[in-house]
């Protein structure tokens, strides 16, 4: 009786604080997003205007998705031979892995902006080789570039972190079986590897489709993402209101990707354990 | 496979760590852009330990991530012992309360926080600063607590409860258990909650973008505003000590660990020696002492005695010192020593706007122009000023009183008035296109173009080259004008406001409308760029002049500011830097020679007549505007978005359809081998 007393004395000022600043403030842009900006008056205008975003948001989730199946692509490879070194060269690697995640994401995307543009370091080394210069700033490349850089360490560590514990008698005795490497590969490795595949696409993907200074560095006019608009709408087209409405649709699009992921992940890791 | 392995590996290494390359190389440069060097030199370094302001925002953020990071240390493992004893059901449902900062994007969690704090603060309990220093604490804190909590978990599952019950029959009381036995079991669980947490805190941008107010800036925010003009190299030197900082930190914490792991397989039953203790205990003694350092830092700053002038200007549009000119602010300061500037930028008149009608900051004075002047007397939103208080309103040249914005002179003093044009590189664009306004609609130079991200000054150059006047109300006309802007937008670069300095200056963009006054000082930086007023078509003449919104808790010292504006000297001192026409009598006077003669700063007579000011414009009209532009800001499309939505929506769902294929395939493959 009184354990449980003090497990709830110590846990409800945290359930209060996470209600207070994370579930409230969410129905606070429910209800800006269903007001209208001049009058205050209920109204569902800012949902009806949601139609003319729709092409943004196919645009943001699918240079999203496209980021993350990069990620995932040059992400295991690497994952997988840092799994495969000795302790300490292990810790290095990570070390090196994580080192850029704590550094200014916006300067060194800035840095993109210099080695990019078109009279930039890359068309310059192109022209001192005589090469045709390549516009690659503005373009839809670059900003998947700009994604697949800034957050390639978030699918790379939980990779990490999965394929290192894969018990290696399992491989053994896949070889000793009969597998091929490919198949050793195919049928042990790369299910065993499954939570840390879910859990870097879910990393990689929930930042790249809400993300605004990538696009706005790196991007065009055609590249413009859901996380301009709301940053816009928000920062100086003076809606709020219409802003509000609009991060409940991206909120609701993440939720809807992580929660597939999810269910997937959690029966996952059971098996795993398992 | 190994091999290729091992290459992509390298190749991935290399790839991230370039721009780090660029940036550090970039701090060693004797120029300002990171594209070309001229020469090696340390003096970036020299200027960032003379900038007291940069270190400073360093300190706020190293002040902000460390509260915060030891506040939801100590709240989030309390929490999770407490969650853990819950019932599963009840630890299910906190633990995904949890999970939504987690996956919730920064953006929304950033922009849901922000309106929170306004809502309560400014809304409920009437306090005009309702963003401010501890809101950003709470941000911080909010954000933090989940790694906390998810890294403390699962050392507590892994725990043997028996140890706990074996110190409680040893006659431990709970509590006495928890800090003899618990903590040092889930110890290395809560280090690494508090690594994450400050990591994440010290580096977040997003989040903390849409929280700050105007009295307290982290360091990430504040860079995001530099990267929005060129920005001065120093940063990079910045970056380069930082990133030196953490390479070393990362290596001493690395190489402790793997000696005391080393010691640990060494001496498993020995206990720990009494060298290590001591170590311990000096550590956990150095970070509470680092704890109250940080704690008495913060009284400090609150309990300043100066009065805090915030100031909020257009990017670029103060002289700040460099090249010569005076440091206005300094200058303002050393006149006033009761009086300490905390000074910010805006992009747009619409930025201005928006960051004052969302609330929760306290601005004391702002120098939007006419027609925002208008805009926000119209909404209550300035102040009237006491003149008493500026006795150098006399100054001012009849000319600039008057004006149809505030036709009594009751809210606003002149500070600048200059026209719009169009700036381009005479080396790529041939004097024969040169005509007007149609340059910026040119084919020939697509991609090369830059256009206003401001509704009003873009609907105002489509209105001038279409004839139209600038100040309509007529819907019909504005969506002519929005279909020219519709038609244009394929040959644009980018939209932009401040980036048009580094785009136009290193020759990145060809084309830009922009104010004249800046357009000089682009020319000053590269000789080829040309500045002019569109021949026998009208084009834009503004007045920009400081008010003081309702928001404002020192007027008096705003006053103070503005009449020290005034002052023909100061004026003229400040048209030197930002080269644009005074309004003060005598400024010229004070400003040199090739400028004060300039026909860019200074168009003829003649010219002038062909200028016209933006006027006011109804709520309702503004707003119409402002969705017309977003339309054509959103990536071009054939025709309206209500026809056209229905072509696009296969394409949403096509996409969400085919990732979840993916995953159900991944899934299906796994789950069948695991099976076999």
């Amino acid at each position: 009786m009184m354990k449980k007393n003090n497990s709830l004395l110590l846990s409800i000022p945290y359930i209060l604080w996470m209600l207070i600043f994370t579930l409230i403030p969410l129905g606070v842009v429910a209800y800006y997003a269903l007001t209208d900006p001049d009058t205050g008056a209920f109204t569902l205008q800012n949902i009806q205007d949601l139609g003319m975003f729709l092409p943004t948001l196919g645009i943001s989730t699918g240079y999203a998705l496209i980021s993350a199946f990069i990620c995932l692509l040059l992400g295991y490879p690497v994952a997988y031979y840092i799994a495969h070194r000795s302790p300490v060269m292990q810790k290095i690697l990570y070390m090196l892995v994580m080192l850029p995640m704590c550094m200014s994401f916006l300067l060194r995307t800035l840095a993109w902006v210099g080695l990019l543009e078109s009279n930039g370091i890359i068309n310059s080394l192109l022209s001192a080789l005589h090469l045709k210069p390549v516009t690659m700033i503005g373009t839809p490349a670059a900003v998947i570039l700009g994604m697949v850089y800034n957050y390639l360490p978030y699918m790379i560590l939980p990779l990490y972190a999965v394929i290192v514990k894969i018990d290696h008698r399992l491989i053994e005795a896949a070889e000793d079986l009969g597998c091929s490497s490919s198949q050793v590969f195919s049928r042990v490795i790369l299910p065993l590897s499954m939570p840390g595949i879910l859990s870097g696409i879910t990393m990689v993907f929930v930042p790249a489709v809400s993300t605004f200074y990538i696009s706005q560095k790196l991007g065009g006019t055609e590249t413009l993402l859901i996380g301009d608009v709301i940053e816009r709408l928000f920062k100086s087209a003076g809606n709020p209101n219409l802003g509000a409405s609009l991060s409940l649709v991206l909120m609701l699009l993440v939720f809807i990707c992580t929660g597939v992921m999810n269910r997937f992940g959690s029966d996952e890791e059971g098996g795993v354990v398992v | 496979m190994k091999k290729a392995n091992k290459l992509i590996t390298v190749l991935i290494f290399i790839f991230l760590y370039i721009p780090m390359a660029v940036l550090i190389i970039g701090s060693f440069n004797e120029g300002k852009s990171l594209s070309s060097f001229e020469g090696f030199t340390l003096r970036q370094y020299a200027e960032l330990f003379r900038d007291k302001d940069l270190l400073a925002l360093l300190g706020n953020s190293l002040l902000i991530s460390i509260l915060a990071t030891a506040i939801a240390t100590a709240f989030g493992t309390f929490a999770a012992v407490g969650i853990y004893n819950l019932k599963p059901k009840m630890r299910k449902a906190v633990m995904s309360l949890t999970n939504i900062p987690m996956t919730n994007p920064d953006i929304v969690t950033g922009i849901s926080l922000s309106l929170l704090f306004v809502f309560i603060g400014t809304g409920m309990l009437g306090n005009k600063q309702s963003l401010n220093f501890w809101t950003l604490l709470i941000a911080h804190i909010t954000f933090s607590l989940p790694y906390v909590l998810l890294n403390v978990m699962p050392k507590l599952q892994q725990m043997n409860p028996a140890l706990k019950d074996a110190a409680m029959d040893l006659g431990c009381t709970p509590l006495h258990s928890f800090f003899k036995v618990t903590i040092h079991e889930i110890m290395p669980g809560i280090v690494s909650g508090a690594i994450m947490a400050f990591t994440m805190s010290l580096d977040d941008f997003v989040i903390s973008y849409f929280v700050t107010g105007s009295d307290f800036v982290t360091l990430p925010v504040k860079i995001y505003s530099f990267t929005k003009k060129p920005i001065h190299p120093k940063v990079y030197a910045m970056f380069t000590l930082l990133f030196a900082l953490i390479f070393v930190l990362m290596v001493t914490m690395n190489l402790l660990q793997l000696r005391s792991d080393k010691k640990k397989t060494q001496s498993r039953t020995k206990p720990e020696s009494r060298a290590m203790r001591t170590f311990k205990r000096v550590g956990a003694i150095a970070c509470v002492v680092i704890l109250l350092a940080g704690t008495v830092f913060l009284f400090a700053v609150t309990r300043q005695n100066k009065i805090t002038l915030n100031v909020m200007n257009w990017g670029q549009n103060i002289a700040d010192g460099s090249d010569g000119t005076l440091d206005i602010i300094e200058a303002f300061e050393d006149k006033y020593p009761h009086i300490q500037v905390n000074y910010s930028e805006y992009a747009s008149n619409e930025e201005l706007y928006s960051k004052l009608s969302n609330g929760g900051l306290v601005v004391d004075v702002i120098i939007p122009s006419d027609y925002m002047i208008a805009r926000m007397i119209n909404e209550n939103m300035l102040l009237p000023l006491d003149f008493d208080n500026i006795p150098n309103y006399k100054n001012v040249l009849e000319t600039y009183k008057n004006q149809a914005y505030d036709p009594e002179n009751k809210y606003s003093v002149p500070y600048t008035w200059g026209t719009v044009g169009i700036i381009y590189n005479s080396k790529y664009v041939s004097e024969e296109d040169v005509t007007g306004w149609d340059l910026l609609w040119n084919e020939k130079y697509a991609k090369k173009i830059l256009m206003f991200d401001n509704s009003r000054d873009a609907f105002g150059i489509a209105a001038y080259k279409l004839g139209i006047d600038v100040n309509t109300t007529d819907k019909a006309e504005l969506q002519k004008c929005a279909d020219a802007l519709a038609k244009q937008q394929p040959l644009v670069q980018q939209y932009v406001m401040d980036q048009v300095y580094e785009k136009m200056i290193e020759g990145n963009a060809w084309i830009a409308p922009y104010y004249a006054g800046d357009a000089m000082m682009m020319m000053d930086e590269n000789p080829d760029l040309r500045f002019y007023l569109p021949e026998n078509q009208n084009f834009n003449l503004f007045i920009d002049a400081m008010c003081i919104p309702t928001c404002s808790q020192e007027k008096e010292a705003a006053e103070l500011f503005i009449d020290f504006m005034c002052n023909p000297e100061v004026s003229g001192a400040n048209m030197d830097y930002i080269c644009y026409g005074s309004p003060i009598d005598g400024a010229t006077e004070y400003m040199e020679e090739y400028l004060a003669e300039s026909e860019i700063i200074y168009p003829p007579v003649e010219t002038l007549e062909r200028g016209s000011s933006y006027a006011f414009l109804p709520e309702e009209i503004t707003r119409y505007v402002e969705n017309l532009f977003m339309k054509v800001r959103l990536p071009a499309e054939p025709s309206p978005p209500s026809e056209d939505s229905p072509d696009i929506l296969p394409t949403v769902v096509i996409t969400l359809c085919a990732a979840a294929v993916f995953g159900t395939f991944l899934y299906a493959k796994a789950k069948r081998k695991k099976k076999s």
